[in-house]
């Protein structure tokens, strides 16, 4: 764990002492070896649980996945964003790359936590380099509005949770993920009990996000520069999803009973929100919109708490991590070239940019679930236990699979098929930079269709 | 309302057609010429701007900030009784039924 961590820590040091000249190039390097080096768990080992440990940090089946795409998407973030911070002075590129390495720390941390109290500080610390990209880098006057949304919808919501923690740590003497996973059940019966265990939730239904909370997400990711979107949409939903997997350890047996209406609102959610993507006419605040679809699934496929649930919810959120990420730098490359996130703006492109058709067709089709892709597999794995848990749900979820493959389909076929606006002219040729992200980007899903024991979890 | 000379690339607008002059009252027709010098005056800015070699942006159109503002941003939104009901027939109901048939189903 700590060849991972030094090397990111020393991160800061390289960003505020190399020449700008190198400054891409090195921060870019240093990021792709860590990602290379964090590849090196994904080998496991050991019998029991937690492999990589020291005494406060380990990894286990559940965690790996996740970390090992935070570290994968760092290069990618840093890539992704050198076109649009180019032309701002050196110290304030300096410390842009600064919060995103911030960031990666605080989410390798977080991840790696044993400690639930320690997944938590760091839970709520990467709150605030995120707000800081979203409300300085951000480019219209929304960003104001979004940072605030952001910011109170998610701490709002974990306040309970420390309070629910520090009950937690009295009662059962230990708040190690490593002793709490074999403590013996707690005898939950009374209403002070399930707010507790609502208190435990809130937080990571807050940051999935589930339905009725998910008002900040359209904002923040419309309104942050393509790095702060990449993170949000890859890793930072996926925060909540795996604190989600930890809490439900202890959480039976009330949530035989108290889940119920979040499953229900995850599910009426991935039907509303596909709809609303529908009409949307900004191409981020679809992609948005269709994140927060997907995330009702694997919200769902957690709560359920079958071990085909949570295999289903960390495949989904691992390829939907890579698959969204990638739609936003899409996004971002129209953007770029456009100064306008407006759909029927910035459309035919195919007959301009063909190769780039290609990665807009695949990321398109990632993210409607096609066989073979993880995506599929994710979803097919939480609709199949969501049968199983009450046959009516596969209503919802197929009426939600079909209206997945309208919004995407939708959205490929607005921005590169139709008639290219005849007044648009100057727009640049496709960088290799962004070749490379893209690529960069998609093989990852390509080849974890050959290897997905990588994501299955403890479960397999 | 003889001299009247549409510009070079405009069409003449059909209420200015001299065969159909002695039907207007004059107030009528100088609305109407004042209207049609003004789309002339836009559409010749447009044609500027489009016909211009040095120009590398995109070229402003005011109608379509206008829609994206009103499409993204709800002003527009006003909680009547038809609103309420349609919120509350997608939003608030299918909950409580999707309840009672997932409690009813497992619990059978």
């Amino acid at each position: 764990m700590l060849k991972v961590l030094i090397p990111t820590i020393m991160l800061f040091p390289t960003i505020w002492l190399t020449s700008p000249k190198w400054l891409w190039t090195t921060t870019t390097a240093h990021s792709l070896l860590i990602a290379s080096i964090s590849l090196t768990w994904l080998k496991w080992t050991s019998e029991t649980g937690w492999t990589s440990s020291n005494m406060y940090l380990a990894t286990d089946p559940l965690s790996t996945p996740l970390l090992v795409l935070t570290c994968w998407l760092l290069p990618l973030m840093i890539l992704a964003s050198q076109n649009h911070i180019n032309p701002e002075p050196i110290s304030r590129q300096r410390l842009y790359i600064t919060l995103l390495a911030s960031l990666q720390t605080f989410l390798i941390m977080a991840f790696g936590a044993t400690e639930i109290i320690m997944f938590y500080i760091m839970f709520e610390a990467t709150l605030i380099p995120t707000l800081i990209i979203i409300t300085r880098w951000g480019n219209q006057t929304e960003r104001l509005n979004a940072g605030t949304y952001f910011l109170f919808y998610t701490l709002a919501g974990s306040l309970p949770l420390l309070v629910a923690l520090l009950l937690l740590q009295q009662s059962t003497g230990t708040l190690s993920m490593l002793v709490l996973q074999y403590s013996q059940p707690l005898q939950l019966n009374s209403w002070g009990h399930m707010f507790w265990w609502a208190g435990c939730l809130i937080a990571f239904l807050v940051k999935m996000p589930l339905y009725g909370v998910h008002l900040w997400l359209p904002k923040a990711h419309v309104e942050a520069p393509v790095a702060g979107s990449m993170v949000l949409a890859a890793v930072l939903l996926k925060l909540g999803g795996y604190g989600m997997m930890r809490m439900m350890v202890m959480l039976d047996p009330l949530s035989k009973e108290l889940a119920y209406p979040f499953i229900i609102l995850a599910l009426w959610g991935i039907i509303m929100t596909g709809s609303i993507c529908l009409r949307q006419t900004d191409l981020k605040s679809l992609i948005a919109y269709s994140s927060v679809s997907h995330m009702g699934l694997v919200a769902g496929g957690i709560l359920i708490q079958t071990p085909w649930g949570f295999s289903g919810a960390i495949i989904l959120m691992i390829a939907h991590g890579l698959v969204s990420s990638a739609l936003f730098c899409l996004a971002n490359t129209a953007y770029e070239r456009t100064h306008s996130r407006t759909m029927i703006l910035a459309r035919g492109l195919q007959v301009i940019f063909p190769l780039t058709a290609v990665w807009w067709f695949i990321a398109n089709l990632a993210n409607l679930a096609l066989p073979p892709l993880p995506n599929l597999m994710g979803e097919l794995m939480i609709i199949t236990t969501l049968f199983n848990w009450s046959p009516w749900t596969i209503l919802l979820t197929g009426l939600g699979t079909l209206i997945t493959a309208g919004y995407s389909l939708y959205m490929f076929l607005m921005s590169q098929r139709g008639p290219t606006p005849n007044h648009i002219m100057g727009l640049q040729p496709f960088h290799t930079r962004e070749h490379l992200l893209m690529t960069l980007h998609l093989i990852p899903v390509i080849l974890l269709v050959t290897k997905p024991e990588l994501m299955w979890g403890w479960c397999y | 309302m003889a001299t009247y000379k549409e510009a070079s690339l405009a069409t003449r607008p059909k209420t200015l057609d001299p065969a159909e002059y002695f039907n207007l009252s004059p107030d009528y027709r100088r609305a109407e010429e004042k209207r049609a010098a003004l789309r002339a005056q836009l559409k010749r800015q447009y044609l500027q701007q489009l016909n211009n070699p040095h120009r590398k942006e995109l070229i402003e159109d005011p109608a379509l900030t206008r829609w994206t503002y009103a499409r993204t941003n709800n002003n527009y939104f006003r909680p009547t009784a038809k609103t309420s009901l349609i919120g509350g027939l997608f939003g608030v109901l299918p909950l409580f039924a999707l309840y009672l048939v997932f409690k009813t189903d497992r619990v059978s």
